[in-house]
């Protein structure tokens, strides 16, 4: 009987908050759909994470992702001579990394959601036009994480991506404007 | 007259905005747009094949390609009234006189070069 108290009590510790875990560190891999539209890529978006506790309620999240949409030549000029791009919502590929904090509120339950904001910077391919650029989006957002087992999470998340981004062809400084939707897992490191 | 104002920036905007690559965008070689470059209108002009069945969407009329004798296949261009319908193609373009592909009376109005 001590030692099955003793395995809930391990058990209970293992679900514990991840704002206050002491482990401190973890990794996940989250599969999405962002939107884009005029020259914000947009597709199916895979992305890494790495985060670090860096309080009792805000969390260092380094990301990684890459963004593959479809789409075809979407470029002309008008009759100004001014290079136009309207791409639709999934549209060109990007690879981007970004810096975010995320903050841990207070948990519902079993979910604990959290606040996401961060700035990233990425390169940016429409390669049927021959356009292509970096852009700098700032990312904010939010999401809830769920534990399924010891050191293992559900994540579904949503943010708006915001920012500029500077490309060839005579497109110059264009703003960027997008939209993603992702779930995936992550994981506790030791 | 704010309203009146309004309405003419507003139309004036979607003017400017309603060329693309299949119609009325500028272009130097077919590349340039979804299927062809009219090179002979002032500025190169992207236009799209069609035919007596159909193919240009509305706001366009399917006519004789310029200098072409085709009367069962053509290009879309932009229907209009009077010149000033035309402005928004830029110099050089004026509403014309065209002959509707798979129609006997010539009786169309589409903007195209000079």
């Amino acid at each position: 009987m001590r030692r099955l108290v003793a395995l809930l009590l391990v058990g209970g510790t293992a679900y514990a908050d991840p704002a206050t875990d002491a482990a401190g560190q973890g990794v996940g891999g989250e599969l999405g759909i962002a939107g884009g539209g005029r020259v914000t890529p947009g597709g199916l978006r895979i992305a890494g994470h790495y985060l670090y506790q860096l309080s009792d309620r805000d969390w260092f999240d380094g990301s990684a992702s890459f963004t593959y949409g479809g789409g075809g030549a979407e470029c002309f000029r008008d009759r100004e001579d001014r290079f136009i791009c309207q791409h639709g919502f999934a549209d060109g590929k990007s690879v981007e990394i970004s810096a975010n904090v995320r903050r841990w509120f207070a948990p519902q339950g079993q979910f604990h959601p959290f606040a996401r904001v961060g700035v990233g910077v990425a390169l940016v391919d429409f390669s049927s036009d021959g356009v292509s650029g970096i852009a700098i989006p700032l990312h904010a957002g939010g999401g809830v994480h769920a534990e399924v087992s010891p050191g293992i999470a559900i994540v579904v998340q949503a943010e708006v991506e915001l920012g500029f981004g500077a490309f060839g062809h005579g497109l110059g400084v264009e703003p960027q404007l997008g939209a993603a939707v992702l779930a995936g897992a992550e994981f506790r490191l030791q | 007259m704010r309203l009146a104002i309004a309405m003419i920036l507003t139309l004036g905007a979607c003017q400017s905005s309603d060329v693309s690559r299949s119609l009325g965008a500028r272009c130097d070689v077919d590349s340039e747009c979804d299927d062809l470059c009219l090179t002979g209108e002032p500025g190169g002009f992207c236009t799209t094949s069609c035919d007596a069945a159909g193919g240009c969407d509305g706001g366009s009329l399917c006519v004789s390609a310029p200098g072409s004798t085709d009367t069962e296949h053509g290009v879309c261009e932009f229907a209009c009234l009077t010149d000033p319908d035309c402005a928004f193609l830029g110099d050089g373009y004026t509403c014309r006189a065209a002959a509707i592909v798979g129609d006997a009376d010539p009786g169309a109005m589409v903007c195209g070069g000079l």
